[in-house]
């Protein structure tokens, strides 16, 4: 009786039974350089956080996600680790946030631990 | 993860509602604008099932109900929901014959242009649509509809949908994706409620607040039928807890309930008094227990999560009885027509075949009728459920109109089966017209999903029936046009004459304006594609015709034939003027798949422009379209996967294969071209001449065969860069041959002419000369061409050559276009209409420096004169302010 549609796209899991439902958008892991010649500064500050917390917000809508970054001592490169579904999505939330993309590179994590 | 309590002021002000704050003065917000600007907003409310959505629409209705105009409207959870439910659901409030405009089955675009001269003609006005995940076609055509153009009304639309389990595919996802660039949508997410949130309720009822937080996940439907229960113990899942809650009902209570469940949307309480004895008397215990709420003239569950635990409780003999009980009453209603919709639906759940059969095709109809497609291919499979004793015309009937509606809902392989059972159905009849039909459909398809040789067998046997008539008429003529159209999709123009010139001479006979306008637009179109210029004017002449005897269907024909070819000869210019006008007739008519065409040129219109971004755009909503059209499902894949190359981002590859896989079978050009092109060059940009050879090989071989010039040149470049043959096509078009002729500059220089900044520098690059290199390297840098800029830089440097720029910097990149602030100051007065020597004159510098950064500027603008730039200059906004500033550096 629940709405379950005739076709694949129209399935619904039945919220009586299913409690927690996974997404089903595929997310991968971008590693994404950039570069700022002038140096990039965040103080660690409430204005710093909230510069950040901006911008997890923005990237939010568009369904990114901003892990951590690595930043050079002198400021002017950074790596950061993102999910997200596609490298448009990288891009659009770089657009958002007005930063530089140098460079995305689809990435796994290689543990060296792992190989005992 | 418990989310940080909020602090209980924020409840105050949400009078009492816990942890919804910010959410509601979030919407607070977004009506305050509204008034402020008399501009329209819509806000989408998501989250999972009994999150607590439509509780807080009602209590921001209530706050502000007494100030400004509410519409509000639900779509219902029925197996195949009304079409435009929630539309009826306001019709009363809206008034002036808008119920009867909904009933008379106008399409979409009618409903939404009728209530948004509606709304603003009245006051601030919140629309409220719910439950818009369970949405039928129709109603999400207008919602989109509305949403686009809701900036003209004053009117906040708040739409609330579940979020959880909402697939890819689910139609409300194309609907938001293509909102990401709105300014006027905004959405909020309603989360579970915390673990903080979840103690404060329980404490009065002395339940262990952890075990209830962790058994609910903090969903506040949950938690508060755990708590209504209060029997102090904690069930396992949602419904444990409705049923639980329900047993403390008296018998002749849950009677009631009961018979409520069975009925959706509402349960009208003529129909609940012929299903439950004594309702009166016991409908207020339900009432009372909170379980049910009143409606005017009718009840309902308080959450359809509650309806759906009840009704699936029920043991399966009551449960029919009631769904008879239920076939019966709402066959007969007291006034109006009776909804086939529900009677459908109560059909089948009483196992009444004769009823389905009855209802079901009707119910069909009518959603078809309304646009609402995906739910008539649903009402079509419900009757085929029950079909198995009906006459062989009966099903033959129902799979053809079920193909059909499989076809406009993007399901191509249910759609051929269909046909096909069909065509047994009609053998099985002897009914020789409708399988002739049925196989020229089947032929259709067929094409479609890139099987030529099965539609060329299904298109002739069509024809083979249709002609055996005694009395050819309208099938026939279409038949021949259809096969018209398979040949002219292979570009084959001898075919595609002979057939059209039967169908034109049988349609003249018959004064058969569809097919006659059918075929001719086959024979324009390859008359385009062969470069005649009266071609054009020509196909002005169906396209008017057409929309004089309202076929809207060829209308949008026309359009297309106007634009679609246009990419493969870079004629952006010219397919232009078609475009908007195209795209708009397209929306307004529900030509859906047409539209689809429309919008991939322009995706490759934005992509040879260097507007890559908008290229990726266009692109990836025709992708995110369950229902798009394989032909331009391909094209689309090409445009995504080679942006993706020509930036160096990751993942090209993809996209690019599959867009192969399913182009290569076709033996379509029109399918293969781009994505060959697109292969070639990125396997060009990996440096890998052998897979530049194998993307190559075949698509040449077809565009010479098809005569393909620009394709040809295209894919012969590759392979010339790649180093592989000196072999080059004898007509190429004027920009390669200066190419391959080592005039690079005059290959920039017709390349920039037809806008196509990207293979301007490309040309630049292939020179044997420093300067053009550098050129080159800055303007694929400025493109965001990074791997093409690599090997000119790695070229640059093999030369000796030292300093050379490394890039844009960021702040020059953000800018629209990348232009200079000189750049733009020498924009706004070309804009302003002054020529080189005034100008000159104003900045004081010499004539030859303004004509340099005008070359610049059509350069970086990929535009052609001065005046196209002043037009670029002012739709990009580009003018009209001060010289751009860098915007602060955020860290990423």
């Amino acid at each position: 009786m629940y709405p379950s549609g005739v076709y694949g796209s129209m399935s619904w899991p039945n919220p009586l039974q299913v409690r927690v439902v996974q997404k089903e958008v595929h997310m991968a892991r971008y590693m994404v350089e950039r570069n700022f010649p002038d140096g990039l500064a965040i103080p660690i500050t409430d204005e710093g956080a909230a510069t950040c917390l901006e911008v997890v917000d923005r990237n939010a809508e568009v369904g990114v996600t901003w892990i951590h970054s690595y930043v050079s001592e002198d400021g002017k490169n950074t790596f950061c680790v993102y999910d997200g579904p596609d490298p448009e999505s990288i891009r659009r939330a770089a657009e958002r946030s007005q930063l530089p993309v140098e460079n995305i590179t689809r990435v796994r994590v290689l543990d060296p631990y792992f190989y005992k | 993860m418990p989310s940080p309590a909020p602090s209980d002021s924020a409840d105050e002000a949400a009078g009492g509602l816990l942890e919804r704050g910010s959410q509601l003065s979030a919407l607070n917000d977004q009506l305050a604008a509204v008034i402020g600007d008399g501009r329209g907003r819509v806000v989408f409310v998501a989250g999972e099932a009994g999150v607590g959505k439509t509780v807080l629409v009602r209590r921001f209705s209530r706050v502000h109900r007494d100030a400004v105009d509410f519409l509000s409207g639900a779509c219902d959870a029925l197996f195949t929901p009304r079409p435009l439910g929630p539309f009826h659901d306001m019709a009363a409030s809206i008034g002036a014959g808008f119920e009867e405009l909904i009933d008379s089955g106008v399409k979409p675009y009618r409903i939404a242009s009728t209530l948004l001269d509606r709304l603003a003609d009245r006051g601030v006005t919140v629309l409220i649509v719910e439950d818009a995940h369970w949405a039928d076609e129709a109603t999400l055509d207008v919602l989109l509809l509305l949403v686009r153009r809701i900036e003209a009304v004053p009117t906040l639309m708040v739409v609330t949908y579940r979020d959880d389990g909402l697939d890819r595919a689910h139609p409300l996802r194309v609907l938001l994706g293509g909102l990401s660039s709105a300014g006027s949508a905004s959405r909020i997410r309603l989360p579970a409620l915390s673990a903080t949130a979840v103690a404060r309720l329980a404490k009065p009822h002395g339940v262990d607040p952890l075990d209830l937080y962790e058994k609910t996940g903090g969903n506040p439907f949950f938690v508060t039928e755990v708590l209504a229960a209060s029997d102090n113990r904690i069930p396992d899942t949602v419904r444990d807890a409705v049923l639980a809650r329900a047993a403390h009902l008296s018998i002749n209570a849950r009677t009631v309930l009961e018979a409520a469940s069975v009925l959706q949307p509402q349960a009208e309480l003529r129909l609940l008094e012929t299903l439950a004895p004594q309702t009166t008397d016991h409908l207020d215990e339900c009432l009372a227990s909170g379980m049910l709420r009143a409606t005017p003239g009718a009840t309902a569950f308080r959450h359809e999560l509650a309806r759906l635990a009840i009704e699936e409780s029920l043991a399966p003999n009551a449960r029919r009885s009631l769904h008879v009980a239920a076939l019966a009453a709402l066959s007969s209603p007291p006034s109006g027509a009776p909804d086939v919709a529900r009677l459908a639906h109560h059909a089948e759940a009483a196992h009444d075949a004769d009823a389905v059969l009855h209802h079901a095709p009707a119910a069909a109809a009518s959603a078809a009728a309304a646009g609402a497609h995906r739910e008539a291919a649903a009402q079509y499979e419900r009757a085929l459920r029950f079909a198995g004793d009906a006459g062989a015309a009966t099903r033959g009937g129902l799979r053809d109109r079920h193909s059909y509606e499989c076809y406009v809902t993007g399901h191509f392989d249910a759609a051929i089966e269909s046909a096909r059972s069909a065509l047994d159905c009609h053998r099985e009849s002897n009914d020789a017209r409708s399988e002739g039909n049925t196989l020229s459909t089947l032929s259709r398809l067929l094409r479609y999903v890139g099987r030529p040789a099965e539609a060329a067998q299904a298109g002739r046997a069509a024809v083979t029936v249709l002609e055996g008539l005694d009395e050819p008429g309208h099938e026939l003529a279409m038949a021949y046009c259809h096969l018209s159209y398979l040949f002219m999709s292979i570009e084959d123009l001898d075919g595609t004459l002979a057939w059209a010139s039967k169908a034109t001479a049988l349609a003249k006979s018959l004064g058969d304006l569809e097919a006659e306008i059918y075929a001719e637009i086959n024979i324009r179109s390859l008359e385009y594609l062969a470069g005649n210029a009266d071609s054009v004017p020509r196909l002005e002449r169906c396209l008017r015709r057409a929309a004089d005897a309202g076929l809207d269907e060829y209308v949008g024909r026309a359009y297309v034939t106007l634009v679609f070819w246009a990419p493969r000869s870079k004629a952006h210019d010219a397919a232009g003027r078609y475009m908007e006008d195209g795209l708009q007739y397209c929306a307004e008519h529900g030509l859906d798949i047409w539209r689809s065409y429309l919008m991939v040129s322009r995706a490759r219109s934005h992509l040879d422009h260097g507007h890559w971004d908008q290229a990726v755009e266009s692109a990836s909503m025709i992708i995110q379209d369950p229902c798009t059209s394989p032909v331009t499902r391909v094209i689309a894949l090409a445009v995504i996967g080679l942006v993706r190359a020509r930036r160096g981002d990751p993942e090209c590859w993809p996209p690019l294969d599959e867009a192969w896989r399913l182009a290569e079978p076709t033996g379509e050009l029109q399918r293969i071209e781009l994505v060959a092109l697109a292969r070639a060059e990125a396997a060009w940009l990996e440096g890998n001449p052998r897979l530049v050879a194998s993307a190559t090989e075949a698509a040449l071989a077809l565009a010479e065969q098809r005569r393909a010039p620009w394709i040809a040149a295209g894919l012969a470049t590759w392979r010339w860069r790649a180093g592989l043959d000196e072999r080059f096509p004898r007509d190429a078009p004027p920009p390669f041959a200066a190419q391959v002729a080592g005039d690079w500059e005059r290959a920039a220089e017709l390349w920039q002419r037809l806008g196509c900044p990207y293979e301007a520098a490309l040309s630049l690059a292939d020179a044997d000369d420093e300067g053009a290199l550098r050129h080159a390297l800055v303007d694929l840098q400025r493109l965001g061409a990074r791997p093409a800029a690599g090997l000119v830089a790695r070229n640059l440097r093999g030369r000796g050559a030292r300093s050379f720029p490394r890039g844009p910097r960021p702040s020059t990149l953000r800018h629209a276009a990348g232009l200079t602030n000189r750049e733009r100051e020498v924009l706004a007065r070309i804009a302003e209409g002054l020529q080189d020597r005034e100008i000159a004159e104003l900045l004081f510098v010499s004539q030859r420096t303004v004509g340099h950064h005008v070359s610049a500027i059509l350069r970086k603008l990929g535009v052609s004169s001065r005046k196209q730039a002043a037009r670029e200059a002012a739709r990009a906004g580009l003018i009209g302010e001060g010289p751009a500033s860098v915007g602060e550096r955020r860290p990423s």
